[in-house]
């Protein structure tokens, strides 16, 4: 036992500058490409980190419910980007249903928006909450194979539903000036939208992260995701505290609806899939099951985005997107802070 | 397993047949398929387009001669596409070309789907009209066409394909008569990359360099990204004062306009007839609306002649809504396929007597004006509208006259 303790330990403690460069390889080139970039054309790149960075929080919050799933029943939700879409279709609905539009004053906006966010975040956290009693639960015992298809399943059940609701694409009132320039740093124009996304994501982070980290229920799942058999031996109802994180992916699915529509200014029925496939490679990129993970994974998929945009046009972004996943699972399978997933 | 063998046979000898039944000339019905986009905000454009088609055939009488003339509309969408879908389109296709009472083929609306169903169509040969297509490459070779453009999509060597709407050289040469007509000096182009966009951007471009506008880029979007704001800094740092969109609604123009407008406001921005429609229109912003112009071939109603004028009364009151751009279209490619069939004749059940009748139109008196069908099954209509756009409807302008 100890024999078998004390080489890993000082190999931990000395670790060669060779295996140091290959496990950081991938940071390196990006911080490198970057560099680069900022010293060719610094104006534009730090509006594209800017621009990426803001476009990426409402990926992180998509790609967090991916991970808080997959991290406790080891199950590729599907049907998340759908529960977003849906997200998006409550706020908007909710603003044409008060009138509520650019003109209306400061305050009612402000209450109209704070309400869409409470309505999207109730509606999308009771739907994921419904899919998995109907979808998943059902399926828990069975071959993996199985959910994976009712995910798919559910996902196509709720674009359909998108469709009927709303067949064409639909315009968000600007509510927020989503695209005035609010201040002005080092020739970079920070837009309202920019604000407001990282205004609501980062409570909400750090409301997870607390919620995870430090109350009971989090305690729970943490414990379930390590090994629902020894949870449930513990007096944990494994059944509830998966319900529970059910709830919490499609509470932020919800809000990241809600900003997505003030951001973007347009919600279209199927905005659910191509945003849930790079939520989920966020999420991929991080580490499966890994919250930090997921966020970094998102705001990195943004910048990158943003950049390739600018750089190499938009046409081959979500290959270059894509290229930069197969090198870190190459360079990294576990993702860029490890998998946190079910021992054994 | 002989049972399933000889039903085999059986099917073969009934296909072979009922083929040489329906060249010769026998049938006493013969199908008219339509294929759109019913699904995702192209439905509004399409199902007015139906009606449009609908009401030639009802107009008709819905027999020529002996034939009674069945309609079946089909739709080249799915949900999760939200536009064309490429498998939707060939499952369409192949449902006309196997149906032996097929006479002629509606659609696409989209060139880029036609693109897949022309081929199929083709080795059946079955008379195939869009109503609405306008890709160059399609019908002619030279700019603004592809590489093997468009010999590929004619496997038998013989053409079977036509439309009803001038196509993109003239579409093209209309939008650079008209930026220059609103001042501009440069021009950023974005496409969304299919067989249309790319096709209408590159005819634009021609027409744009000929005329003395700068170009100061082409590219292609991530129709799946959920905004253009990076692209509309590169367009604000090019110093373009105009920007024109070779693309379609389905493919993010409302969200292309929301940010090139935010990142220029003081930029003109142009679209083609792939966004004269309401979902699109009525999606914009008022500022957004004051520097949008659209070139359509659809005209202001009254530059039509009596009969266009008719057609536009005849619908509203039979649908009770004034049509989509795209609806007198619809009604033409019906009339022309009717008129081809009552002029075959006899040989009216002949799919090649038909197809043959349908390249000899010739001052053909419509509801778009008189005209004629090339022999690569082009109209000889030129006519482009310039529309700008308030109260989130289209607005006609003025008439374009290309200068080529």
């Amino acid at each position: 036992m100890e024999a078998a303790t004390i080489p890993s330990e000082v190999g931990a403690k000395r670790p060669s500058p060779l295996a140091f460069l290959s496990e950081n390889i991938l940071w390196f080139l990006f911080g490198a490409a970057l560099a680069y970039y900022l010293a060719s054309d610094f104006t534009t790149t730090l509006n594209d980190v800017k621009t990426g960075l803001s476009n990426g929080t409402i990926w992180a919050l998509i790609a967090l419910g991916y991970t808080l799933v997959y991290g406790i029943i080891e199950l590729i939700n599907f049907a998340h980007g759908e529960v977003f879409m849906i997200g998006s279709f409550v706020s908007v609905s909710l603003w044409q249903t008060l009138g509520v539009t650019d003109a209306t004053s400061t305050l009612l906006i402000v209450l109209s928006i704070i309400l869409a966010t409470l309505a999207a975040m109730i509606a999308c956290g009771s739907l994921n909450v419904m899919i998995e009693r109907v979808a998943y639960r059902p399926l828990r015992n069975a071959p993996k194979l199985a959910p994976l298809i009712t995910a798919i399943g559910m996902s196509f059940i709720l674009q359909n539903v998108g469709l009927l609701w709303r067949p064409t694409p639909d315009a968000s009132p600007d509510l927020i000036g989503s695209q005035k320039t609010l201040f002005t740093v080092l020739d970079v124009g920070i837009l309202h939208s920019d604000v407001f996304a990282v205004a609501v994501t980062v409570p909400l982070l750090i409301g997870l992260l607390w919620f995870v980290g430090s109350t009971r229920y989090g305690k729970a799942m943490r414990a379930t995701a390590q090994d629902p058999d020894a949870a449930r031996l513990m007096g944990i109802d494994v059944d509830r505290t998966v319900a529970l994180t059910f709830l919490l992916g499609g509470v932020l699915a919800g809000a990241a609806g809600m900003i997505y529509a003030i951001y973007n200014g347009t919600i279209q029925f199927n905005q659910g899939f191509t945003a849930g496939l790079i939520a989920f490679t966020a999420a991929v990129m991080g580490g499966i099951g890994n919250l930090k993970g997921a966020v970094i994974g998102g705001l990195m998929i943004g910048v990158v985005q943003s950049i390739s945009d600018t750089h190499f046009g938009q046409v081959w972004t979500p290959a270059i997107v894509f290229a930069i996943l197969i090198l870190i699972m190459v360079f990294r399978p576990q993702g860029l802070f490890g998998e946190e997933v079910r021992e054994g | 397993m002989a049972a399933a063998l000889s039903l085999g046979v059986a099917a073969c000898g009934s296909k072979k047949s009922s083929s040489s039944s329906s060249s010769s000339s026998a049938g006493k019905t013969l199908t008219i398929y339509s294929s759109l986009p019913l699904q995702g905000d192209s439905r509004p454009q399409s199902q007015s387009v139906v009606n449009g088609e609908k009401l030639a055939l009802e107009q008709a009488g819905g027999k020529i001669g002996n034939f009674t003339i069945k309609y079946t509309s089909l739709d080249d969408a799915t949900a999760a596409a939200g536009k064309w879908d490429a498998g939707a389109v060939s499952n369409n296709a192949r449902k006309a070309a196997q149906d032996s009472g097929t006479i002629a083929y509606l659609g696409e609306f989209n060139s880029g789907a036609s693109a897949i169903s022309i081929p199929i169509l083709n080795q059946a040969g079955i008379l195939q009209v869009s109503p609405s297509n306008t890709a160059f490459g399609l019908t002619k070779s030279g700019p603004g066409a592809d590489k093997g453009e468009p010999d590929k999509y004619y496997p038998t060597g013989k053409r079977t394909y036509g439309r009803v709407v001038p196509i993109d050289d003239i579409q093209g040469a209309a939008q650079a008569t008209y930026q220059k007509d609103k001042g501009c000096t440069k021009t950023y182009i974005l496409n969304d990359k299919e067989v249309y966009g790319k096709g209408v951007g590159s005819t634009t471009q021609a027409a744009l360099k000929k005329i003395g506008i700068t170009v100061a880029g082409n590219d292609g979007i991530d129709t799946k990204a959920a905004n253009f704001r990076t692209l509309a800094q590169k367009i604000k740092a090019s110093g373009a004062d105009c920007m024109f969109f070779g693309g379609i609604t389905q493919n993010k123009a409302v969200q292309v306009w929301n940010d090139v407008h935010a990142a220029v406001p003081t930029a003109k921005l142009f679209g083609p007839d792939g966004v004269a429609e309401s979902p699109f229109t009525t999606k914009l912003s008022a500022d957004e609306q004051k520097v949008t112009f659209v070139t359509n071939p659809t005209l202001d109603p009254k530059l039509y002649p009596a009969s266009g004028q008719k057609f536009f009364a005849d619908y509203k009151a039979k649908f009770g809504a004034d049509p989509e751009p795209y609806a007198i279209y619809g009604y033409e490619a019906m009339s022309v396929v009717l008129d081809s069939i009552k002029r075959a004749a006899d040989k009216a059940g002949d799919r090649q007597a038909v197809i043959d009748a349908f390249f000899a139109t010739k001052d053909k008196e419509s509801v778009l004006g008189t005209y004629s069908i090339d022999q690569f099954g082009d109209t000889t209509l030129s006519d482009y509208g310039g529309n700008t756009v308030s109260g989130g409807k289209l607005v006609f302008d003025k008439v374009i006259k290309a200068a080529k």
